[in-house]
């Protein structure tokens, strides 16, 4: 996957998850949860989809490179390199 | 090889919101039910062509939809139901009545503190002092036992007000006798001040087909009129369940929400069940009316939680009830349900199991109809009387509750003892619903969420 397409899975993610998100004003490169007003319930799904869209394992202690857009983007790249 | 990943025990409110997130995310989930409904406390029946609901009076925790941060809201994400397109229907307005004083209560929080200023002037300061402390207390971190009534007493020092707003509070939610944990007391005021009462737009029939079908969609099996027998164990682990017909079936792991005690006893881990058994049950009265009473009997007031006495105390009775104080609802008022040819009038007041077990049968019936009796005159004194218009009226008892529901005692609301993480003695056993410390129907499917979320997805 391309950066580009990691993000658009990010935000379609996201979308599932909360169908009124708002992308038009998202800042990349601050916190998803304050901007999208989400809970670490909310995170947990972002997680869980990944895992069973791509059986991609992220370790709890890892949750934090999920940040933001960008640092998703960052963190995702090499593990879906080949999807 | 396991047959499945998860066995559920109890097709509840909140092993359905367990089921839903477990096969959300391509778990094999097996949902096991004893009766031929879901529901558990919160189900329905029917009795003279009407639809009788057993538990709801009313959703608590409304929200708006656009409050994301809402219990209410967090839920139907993490469900993955659509909130918008869930009709919710406001109450109308409720009050709490005692001897010489009676506060009004919507979901606007403004017109309880009008109510407490104009009742209690003097607490008119500290009460917003209170709503401030509950709007920052972060009742999910783990603590000891703290007392309600202390934390109350400390911030009004008013008795009597503190016993109005703890009536409420405790009838729909505690499982201890006359005090309540700080956190459970933090979490029911918001519920009920903050955030306040709503109905969905239909039943809780349509409400539980909805989380039926959803759990359903994501391939979750469910299995009705399916006992549990045993839990089955290897050293500190379970590997399963025995079904009451001999049945065996093998799951990596079991989440049991038929409570403490009944776990401990499906399982045989030692467990205190005397300690672990709530108190308070309840003897709840059904009866419709020609719609026509409606507005002499409830002018517009949703729900009325009552006593005739200052001195009100959240207790079992020594008696079969004690009808000196209760809870009145119109389940017909809220906004925008519309009017049917009969209403209802619902009536909770607290009740001994022990005297309604005790009953040989034959007096079970004649019993039921002098507690509906008393009942009728002492909740006319507050709406008027109403016994000579009754259509049809039903009641069920602590003994009805118990034999249905499988919650010892008839305690509803569980153990007073809280299992907060959902942990047992072995190691891929767990609890939620009610004796995990989340309560209501948004409560208890938050449980279901939460435990699920903690030890079952990771």
């Amino acid at each position: 996957m391309t950066r580009d397409e990691i993000k658009d899975l990010i935000l379609e993610i996201i979308e599932d998850i909360d169908e009124d998100a708002e992308f038009d004003n998202l800042d990349a490169d601050a916190p998803l949860r304050d901007q999208l007003d989400l809970d670490s319930m909310d995170f947990l799904d972002i997680v869980m989809e990944l895992r069973k869209r791509y059986k991609l394992q992220i370790p709890e202690e890892e949750y934090p490179e999920l940040a933001t857009l960008t640092s998703c983007v960052n963190y995702l790249e090499p593990k879906l390199k080949d999807v | 090889m396991a047959d499945y990943q998860l066995i559920i025990i109890g097709g509840g409110l909140s092993g359905l919101a367990a089921g839903i997130r477990a096969a959300r995310f391509g778990q094999r989930t097996l949902l096991l039910e004893q009766h031929s409904l879901p529901g558990g406390l919160n189900s329905y029946y029917f009795r003279h062509g009407h639809l009788l609901e057993t538990g709801l009076h009313a959703m608590t925790n409304f929200a708006r939809p656009a409050d994301k941060r809402a219990p209410l809201n967090r839920l139907f994400r993490q469900l993955k139901l659509s909130r918008k397109r869930f009709v919710t229907r406001e109450q109308f307005g409720s009050q709490i009545i005692f001897p010489g004083n009676r506060l009004a209560f919507s979901n606007d929080l403004s017109l309880l503190e009008s109510e407490v200023a104009r009742e209690f002037p003097r607490c008119r300061s500290s009460f917003s002092g209170l709503i401030r402390k509950i709007e920052d207390f972060d009742p999910f971190a783990p603590a000891p036992h703290r007392s309600a009534r202390a934390f109350l007493h400390a911030q009004l020092d008013n008795p009597l007000l503190e016993n109005m707003l703890l009536l409420p509070l405790m009838v729909y939610g505690n499982a201890e006798e006359h005090d309540m944990d700080l956190a459970q007391f933090t979490i029911m005021f918001r519920a009920l001040f903050l955030e306040g009462f709503f109905r969905p737009e239909h039943t809780i029939r349509e409400f539980l087909a909805l989380l039926v079908d959803q759990y359903k969609g994501f391939g979750g099996e469910l299995r009705l009129k399916t006992p549990v027998r045993e839990i089955l164990r290897y050293g500190d682990r379970v590997t399963g369940v025995r079904l009451a017909d001999g049945e065996d079936i093998r799951a990596k792991a079991v989440l049991s929400t038929v409570g403490l005690p009944a776990t401990a006893g499906l399982s045989g881990w030692k467990l205190d069940a005397e300690k672990y058994t709530g108190k308070m049950s309840f003897m709840e009265t059904i009866s419709l009316l020609p719609a026509k009473k409606s507005r002499e009997l409830s002018r517009d007031r949703t729900i009325i939680f009552y006593s005739h006495d200052e001195d009100w105390d959240y207790r079992r009775p020594d008696r079969l009830i004690d009808s000196s104080w209760g809870v009145i609802c119109f389940p017909e008022n809220f906004q925008g349900i519309e009017a049917q040819k009969t209403m209802q009038l619902r009536v909770t007041h607290a009740a001994d199991y022990h005297q309604w077990r005790q009953l040989d049968p034959s007096d079970y019936g004649a019993a039921k109809e002098r507690c509906s009796q008393e009942s009728r005159h002492m909740v006319g004194k507050i709406v008027g009387n109403y016994g000579q218009d009754i259509v049809y009226q039903d009641s069920f008892t602590p003994v009805t509750i118990e034999r249905f529901t499988g919650k010892g005692e008839g305690a509803v609301y569980g153990s007073p003892i809280k299992i907060k993480d959902g942990r047992t003695p072995l190691q891929n056993l767990f609890i939620a619903g009610t004796d995990q410390g989340f309560l209501g129907i948004v409560g208890s499917m938050l449980s279901g969420v939460t435990i699920v979320n903690q030890h079952l997805l990771r």
